[in-house]
This record gives C-alpha cells, structure tokens and sequence, in this order.
C-alpha cells in the first residue's frame, strides 16, 4: 500500500494497532551484534521450526521478533517474553523447546534461564529489575530492544513516522530547525556541534541543490552504539534525515555505512526500499511535494572517512583525503555543494524530539548538555553492552551501577572514551559528569560514544602504543605532521615500552604532540595525540616506571616481563603443548620450568593454566 | 579590497584571495613546498601555516596554512611568531627523518637551524616528499598517469599498477617540477624514458634537434587544435622562421 | 593468471556508470573474486570512464581492498581496542606462528589468508576472530589450533 496522503497514515497506524493487540504473548530474540556473534541467528531458526511443528493455540509465528540490540551483550543471547519481561539470558538452542513447553504453553519460568545477580546471589524474572537496566534512560535505543528489525508495521506502532507527518503537515522548514535548536541537540559523533545550528546555515545557503548524508562510519574501535542503531531501527534513521531534507531543502541523501557492518547495509537497504514503497520516502513523500531519495555508500575500511570532508570525497568516489575546512561542508560540501552531515544517533534523536518536543527533550540531561547519550560499555568491565544514559550522568554511576564494576573485582585503573581522538580518564575523574564539555576539559572527548574500561592489567603506555600505531595504519597520508609525526611518537612510545627510552623522551613526545596537533590538516591529526598526552598526564608514574626502572607494573609490555612457574604449578602438563617455542619443559605431577632463553613472552601457557601457578612479573 | 595585518603592516589584499598568494606578492618569505602555481592549492606540507587573529577574538589566535586562507578583513597575520618557527622546524625535522639525503630539504632545513634529525631515521626512506605536485600536475595536464597509491605512512607515488603507465606521453611536468628532484628521467640518443617508459623524441627538421615526444605532440595537436605539422620544427627553428616572416613583412612595407 | 571476467559486467550493470560507483563497484569485485585481479581494475577504469591510475590509487587507499588471491579460509582478527586490551595481539602472533605467515598475507598453499580488522563492533564478546564470516568471542591464545581447524 503507498500512502498518498497523512490521513492514511494515521488510519495504517491504527489498523497495526488493532492487529498487535491480538498478539498476547511475544518472544524477542535480541539480534543485536554481540548476541548475533553468540549465535543468536540458530535460536531464531530453532524457533521458527519448533513453532510451526507444535501450533500452539493462540501463538503464530508472528509473535516471534527479531530485536535490535537489547544491551545486555554480555549476558547474550537473550531472550525476552512480553507482557511480563520475562528474561533468559545465555540461551543456547537446545533451552529452546524448554522455554516453548514451559514458559509459552505454561507460564512457568525455567530457573536456570534466569538472570543471576552476583552481588546478591539472587535470580532475577524481569529485566527492568536488573540494576543494569534499571539505571538506563532509554529514549533513542528504545525501539531496539521491542520491535522486529526492518519491520516498518513494528515502527509504525511505536509511532514511527509521526513526526515525519507532523513536520510536512504543520510546520515550516524554519520551524523544525528552531524546534531542533530549541531543543538543545548537539552531534552525537563526537564533537558536539549544535544540530540546529548547522542546519541553519545550511539552509541559508543559496545553492541548486543542498545534500544530508548520515555518517554510519562508526570507525572508533570499541563503539557499536551506531551499528546497533542501524541493525536495529534503521528507519528512525531514515526518518531523521527525512527531516533534516525538509529543514534543509535537500532531495538527496546519503548514508555512510562501513563494510565492517554487512547487517546494517542489508537492513538500510531493505528498510529504504520499504519506505519507498510506502510512500515515505522518495518522491512526493506522503502525497505532497516534498520528494526525498537516499543512497547507501558503503565504506571501504578507512577510518579517515569519518572526518566529514574524506568521507564526502569517498561517497563521491575518491579517495578518502580530507581537506582544509575553512570554507565549512554545511556551505560548500558533497560535489561542492551545502551540505547537511551528522551521525547516526543525531538523526535518530531528530523524529523524537519532533514528536515529543522540545522542552521535553531539553529537560533531559544537563541544560548544555540535553537529551541521552548511547554508549558502548566495554572492556574489562563485569557489564558488558549498548547502553544509554542522560547526559551528565557520572562515569561511576556508568562503570558500577550499570556495569556492575570491575571483573574478578580488579582495582579500576582507567576509562578510555573518544576512541583514537578520545583520552584515558583515572579513578580520580570517576565523578566527572559525562557530557561533551566536561571530557573535553579533561583531557579526553565523547567521541562517538565508545567508553572502553581499563583494570590494573592494562598498561597505559601499551594504549597509547596501540592506539598511534592504529593511527598511523589509518592516517590518510596527505600532511606531514600526521604522516611523518604520528609516526615518530609511535617509534617513540614502542622505545618506552621496550624500556629504552629516556626521561627526556617524555618531554620530547609532548612538544611534537603539541606541533602535530596545531600543523595537522584535519581531526584525525589534531586529535591523534590526545590517548598519549591524556596517559601521560594521568599516568605519569607508569611511564616513568617504564623509563627508570625498565618494568612495566600492569605486567604488559614484552620486553620488560618474564614468565615464571610458582609452586602452585601440579606438573598437570597443559601449558607444554601451547608453547610455541618449547620453551616450557617438565615432568607429569612434577613443576614445570620455563626457558628464559626460548621465551617469546607470548602468553599461551598464561592462558591455559588453570591454577594460577604463572606468574607475570 | 581588504585590509590586513602582516607582522605589524598593514597590506591590502583582494577579498577571498589566498592568504599566501598575498604573502609572495609582499615579498615575506614563507616557505612552501606542496605549492605551486598551476595547481589547486593543497595544504599538505604544512611549511606555509602562519599564525592568525583577529582583534575582537580576544586574544585566541589559530594557525592556518596559508595557502588554503581566504583573506579577509581586519585578519591580523604573523608569519614567523615562535610556535609557528617552532612548528616549522618540527616539520623540517621530521622530514630530516625521512629524507634525509635530499639537498633541497637539508639546505631548508639548515636555513631553519636544523641540521640532524631529532627523530628515528626512517628506514628505506627515499627523496620523495609526498607533496603530489607530480600527480595534480599530470591531472592538470589531462594525462592522470600517476597518483598516489596506498595510505599514511606508506604512501607513494607511482604509475597505475606499478606497471608502465599507459596513459603517460613523457611531457617531463611531474618531474620537471619535483621540489626534490626525485623523479628520474634519462635521455638517451632520440629517446627519453620515464616511469620506465621509452618514448621516441621527435627531430626538427630543419636543424635535426630532438624535441618532445612524439606521444607528446599528438596530444596537443588533438587537444590544443595545433596542426601537428608544427613540431616537426623545433622553437628556434620556429623562431628562426617567425624573423624571416617579420622580415619579408618590413620589406614589402618599405616597398609599398 | 588469467580469471574469468564474465562476471563483471553483472557487478557493472547494479550501478549506474559513473565515478560515484567506483569504491561500490570494486567492493562487489572484491567480493566475488576475493581480491582485485589487474584485468579487473583494468575492466572498471574503462567501463566507468575513470583513469585507471584513480582506480588504483583508491584500490590501494581502502583496507578492503586485496591486491593478491587470497586462500580458501580467510581467518580476520578483530584487533580493535577491547580486543587489544584483551590480548588479541597474542592470538594473532599464535596463529601467525602456526601459519608461520604474518597477518595480511596467505600461505603459500593459499589455504589460509590472515588479516586484522579494527573493530567489528562485537566488544562485548572480546577478543573476537572471524573465520569465513563466522565469529568466535572470548578467543583465548590456547584457541589457535581450534580457529585452524573451525569450518
């Protein structure tokens, strides 16, 4: 059916709502990435078959859904049984006949599905109990827990397309933008630029033709929040640029995707061919005169293409090189063009804000900070997930009331957020209210929302390592201080963590910082330095362990460790094998002793010793 | 017309014209390495970045390449303030570190006071600089027979495939313009070879010089609507003949 | 070598023929060849009209791009930050030392091709390695020989 006028709409919206109420009982699968990665695909199948074969009365197959990402990664896959909320976590494909039988047909809930809080030692039916939800604020990422993915009846329910109706129906381009400025909104791909603002001037622009496109490139490592988003709800994403076009008066758009996310390209494309179809995007959106197209560009693997300027060059085909921006993309952007560029989770907020308003919206967070921010909370944290929190809320309430604190109960040592442009935070800034101005204060940045835990395992001198040598990989290669700079304090750091380097170093490493951030051409450059000079800022002490003392204490950097068996080793010969250099020799029932001489450090019989009997010191 | 001030001079300039087109024009020195006259500004080398304000920016000033900055009014320049020397002889350091047997970057770099690297020297580092005058200059031309080829810190320069460019007809513009020299070319009796390309010369037939290519001179007489004809003389011959003509002209006047 | 090149006039037909379809054109070549054979960029540069020395410079500028066949299992390594931090980099050197081939690069049988790839946005399952599309989480360095032999 395409909808040819508003009304239409309003009238497909209420016949979905009549048909979903005859649906008592639902199943949700989460097909969010990490419980897709646990196998989450062969549940959803073993449902299907189980449910054909057994014709439970009053249950279809329709009752089943395949969610977005419902956040609990670590606890995945999930599965979830509406009305109630009920809560299975760590379901395999045999435990699903058992929920059928059991919990379909007769209400009983199977104990050892359940969720098991470990400071409590309590089992727990419902998910909203669980501190890990409970301490959320869903706004952005609700949907994706509770709708089928590319499901456009599922959207429609929860009042998908709504705004997009209210705007072409009741406002003027003019009176979106102030809606958005109004409501606070600032980019959620990092730096946090007014959304209002931008588009305004976008607007003002006089041009044959104005351009939005959706940076999908979520190249951070260690944030997923985007991907979730694009999996899970592509259309609130399709809708938010829809929006922006109408503010802007743009007919094309484009959505950035990297080819890391294969799922998101497929639902996109699925969930743009179905808006087409309906009427809500493409030509004469709704029976009006408003027309709209988007096109997905998929990324090919370069991280420089979330700087706004490469990635418009790759969209058009180029190679991924950004350019000097002091004439801005919002006026001259895409095919030298104004042009409208923000990130997924930005244009997901956008039909929200539309359709609850913007005093609504500005009442959450912190007045400069309004609205939710999406994390993904990772590392060596107990919780891992996709997360989402008011803005302003504390790094602590994040990393212990939502992510339950530390695995193995480890000493906190530091949150990394921003990814490669963000820094490394300490304990001492665990009360820091999370929002846009407060991490840049500190040294670090939002980021595309990554928040990446660190424990006292971790060496802060092996992540700044890391994270240059990621850079160098991703540097375009265009400007000197990037290209030949980034490089030195890569050669530097590894100089640091092979104990060779001096106290001088240190110094030398913050002054050609300070040169790459102010000569580089673009964010990746100005930014680059940002996990170096924040670990040193905070970690001082470790670099100098490092320097003077030639040892790393989170017992991480190579060169200055060593591998010894204790007493506690049984002689149980597990470590023998993985050894790659037959460094390890020993009897059975008899202490093993490794070969300082052969060891590569590597770690392999750390891993597989299962009495803690290796030490790393 | 705008007016700015450069180190405490006040210059006017045209409204939207490149902070560094004004700079040669005043005659203060900044260097450059990526710029050149017949191709789009670029902004890699980062040499020409000079530190700008304005008065009502309260005291914040921002480094710029001046290559790529539209003037403007009430624009308040300084061209060698101490971060940006700083950040030059960064820069000229650090490419010490890469190239460090290139005449052209030790003596830039000696002018700026540095004269060994401060940093690891780069393995395998050769005298190419990256600044891609070669490949926009070849694209300018029309040929885009050389590009850039991989990324950071591995970037190069080279031909298509790594082959013998196909689309090169040996007009000698990249590495005639090299700031580094790097490219190489030989000539040799009536051939040039270049990106392991050998191409014919052609040979003036009045004077038997060699000339330019003959893949040369079939591109600009298809794309520049010049007879090929032409460069089958050579430019002296050419003038040679012009003189003649002048001649026969002022005679005939006279007789008249 | 010389490859069947039939296929790529179905890849040219999804796009419309013009420079804007040249990362999405090389991508799908990519896909149905595994890497970018030379005849193949040669093919593109034509069809789409665009210099040949433009295609491989963005052919060599994107990670996703090979310029080599690559082997029947094609094992990645998620060596983003959560994976680092959770010792990705040590099961990359042992699977490295049983191919005795470093990551990016195929054995010589082209039985097995290595890579790492940034962050495939499986954080929560970290360290993440891929296998033919199949992914296995929470991979210990003891997992080598297992991942070797994972269909």
């Amino acid at each position: 059916m395409h909808l040819d006028n508003p009304q239409q709409l309003i009238d497909w919206h209420d016949k979905i709502i009549a048909k979903q109420k005859k649906i008592k009982k639902k199943i949700l699968v989460c097909c969010g990435p990490g419980c897709l990665a646990n196998g989450a695909q062969d549940i959803i199948d073993k449902f299907k078959t189980v449910l054909k074969e057994k014709k439970i009365s009053g249950f279809t197959v329709e009752a089943l859904k395949e969610t977005g990402c419902h956040g609990f990664c670590e606890q995945g896959p999930l599965v979830v049984m509406e009305p109630k909320g009920l809560y299975y976590t760590k379901v395999k494909v045999k435990d699903v006949e058992d929920i059928i039988e059991q919990s379909i047909k007769n209400d009983k809930i199977i104990d050892r599905l359940l969720y098991n809080d470990p400071q409590t030692d309590k089992k727990i039916e419902r998910y909203q109990d669980i501190k890990f939800y409970s301490h959320q604020k869903k706004v952005v990422l609700n949907n994706l827990g509770n709708i089928n993915q590319c499901n456009i009846e599922d959207y429609i329910a929860n009042d998908g397309y709504q705004a997009l109706s209210k705007v072409i129906t009741s406002m003027s381009p003019q009176k979106v933008i102030d809606t958005i400025t109004k409501s606070g909104l600032r980019g959620r791909g990092g730096a946090g630029f007014p959304t209002g603002r931008k588009w305004a001037t976008c607007r003002k622009v006089e041009s044959d033709t104005h351009y939005v496109i959706c940076n999908g490139d979520e190249g951070d490592p260690g944030a997923f929040m985007d991907r979730a988003l694009m999996e899970g709800d592509p259309f609130s994403v399709l809708e938010g640029m829809t929006i922006a076009a109408f503010a802007v008066g743009a007919k094309q758009g484009y959505i950035y995707v990297r080819e890391e996310y294969p799922l998101a390209v497929v639902n996109l494309q699925k969930a743009i061919e179905i808006a087409n179809e309906k009427g809500l995007l493409g030509d004469n959106i709704l029976g009006t005169d408003f027309s709209f197209n988007i096109k997905i560009s998929r990324g090919a693997g370069a991280f420089v293409c979330g700087e706004s300027s490469a990635l418009m060059k790759s969209v058009a085909g180029e190679v991924g090189e950004p350019r000097a921006k002091y004439v801005r993309s919002v006026v001259k952007g895409l095919y030298d063009r104004p042009t409208v560029l923000n990130n997924v989770e930005t244009f997901a907020n956008v039909p929200i804000i539309i359709r609850k308003g913007a005093s609504w919206y500005q009442k959450i967070g912190t007045p400069k900070n309004s609205g939710t921010k999406a994390f993904s909370l990772v590392g060596k944290v107990r919780n891992t997930g996709l997360i989402e929190v008011a803005m302003g809320t504390t790094l602590r309430e994040i990393i212990y009331d939502i992510g339950g604190g530390i695995i193995d109960d480890r000493p906190f040592k530091a949150v990394q957020t921003g990814g490669p442009s963000g820094g490394c935070l300490p304990a001492s800034k665990l009360d820091l209210p999370v929002d846009f101005d407060s991490l840049n204060e500190a040294g670090s940045m939002m980021g595309s929302g990554g928040m990446i835990v660190m424990d006292d395992l971790t060496c802060m001198v092996d992540v700044a390592k890391y994270f240059l040598g990621f850079l160098v990989n991703e540097s375009c290669g265009k400007c000197v201080p990037c290209r030949e700079g980034l490089y030195q304090l890569h050669a530097l750091t590894v100089k640091v963590s092979e104990g060779k380097a001096e106290e001088a170093d240190l110094e030398k490493m913050e002054k050609l910082s300070e040169m790459v951030i102010i000569g580089s051409l673009c964010g990746l450059g100005k930014s680059g330095p940002n996990p170096l000079l924040s670990t040193i800022k905070y970690f001082r002490d470790e670099y100098m362990a490092h320097i003077r003392d030639k040892r790393c204490p989170a017992g991480v950097c190579r060169a200055l460790i060593t591998y010894k068996i204790t007493d506690a080793c049984t002689g149980c010969m597990a470590c023998i094998a993985p050894c790659p250099t037959n460094a390890i020799t020993g009897k059975k029932n008899e202490m093993h002793v490794i070969d300082q001489e052969l060891c590569t450090k590597c770690g392999a019989c750390f891993a597989v010793c299962r009495y803690d009997a290796i030490l790393v010191s | 017309m705008v007016n700015l001030t450069i180190n405490g001079r006040i210059v006017q300039a045209k409204e939207g014209e490149m902070l560094l087109t004004v700079l040669r024009r005043e005659k203060i020195d900044v260097p450059a390495l990526c710029h050149h006259e017949a191709v789009e500004p670029f902004g890699a080398c980062r040499l020409c970045t000079v530190e700008i304000t304005k008065e009502d920016w309260n005291g914040y000033s921002n480094y710029v390449t001046s290559c790529l900055y539209p003037v403007e009014e009430g624009l308040i320049v300084s061209t060698h303030s101490p971060k940006v020397n700083e950040l030059r002889k960064t820069i000229l350091d650090l490419f010490l570190a890469r190239h460090p047997n290139s005449p052209e970057i030790r003596q830039l770099a000696a002018d700026y006071g540095v004269f060994k690297t401060s940093y690891e020297t780069v393995v395998d580092g050769n005298n190419c600089i990256l600044c891609a005058i070669c490949t926009r200059i070849c694209d300018t031309m029309g040929f885009h027979a050389i590009s850039t080829v991989g990324r950071g810190h591995g970037k190069e320069v080279a031909p298509p495939l790594h082959q013998v460019p196909p689309d090169c007809v040996g007009c000698l513009a990249c590495a005639l313009n090299c700031p580094t020299h790097y490219i190489e070319y030989t000539f040799d009796n009536n051939y040039l070879t270049i990106w392991d390309k050998k191409f014919e010369l052609m040979v003036c037939s009045r004077c038997g010089k060699k000339t330019i290519t003959k893949e040369f001179a079939e591109y600009l007489s298809k794309h520049r609507d010049i007879p090929f004809s032409y460069f089958e003389i050579c430019d002296e011959c050419h003038r040679k003949e012009l003189a003649a003509t002048m001649g026969q002209i002022t005679s005939w006047e006279r007789e008249a | 070598m010389k490859h069947n090149l039939d296929k790529l006039s179905a890849i040219f037909n999804r796009y419309p023929q013009n420079r804007e379809s040249l990362i999405a054109v090389l991508q799908d070549i990519q896909k149905e060849y595994h890497y970018l054979p030379e005849e193949a960029l040669q093919a593109t540069a034509k069809t789409l009209d665009v210099p040949l020395s433009k295609v491989f410079s963005v052919a060599t500028f994107y990670n996703a791009f090979s310029h080599y066949p690559r082997g029947e299992k094609i094992i990645r390594i998620c060596v983003g930050t959560t994976c680092h931090i959770r010792g990705a980099h040590l099961v990359q050197e042992q699977l490295e030392n049983r191919l005795n081939i470093k990551a990016g690069s195929t054995t010589k049988d082209l039985k097995y091709t290595l890579e790492t790839v940034n962050c495939v946005g499986a954080c929560s399952q970290a360290p993440v390695v891929i296998v033919n599309n199949k992914y296995y989480g929470h991979v210990k360095v003891s997992d080598a020989k297992k991942l070797l032999r994972s269909k």
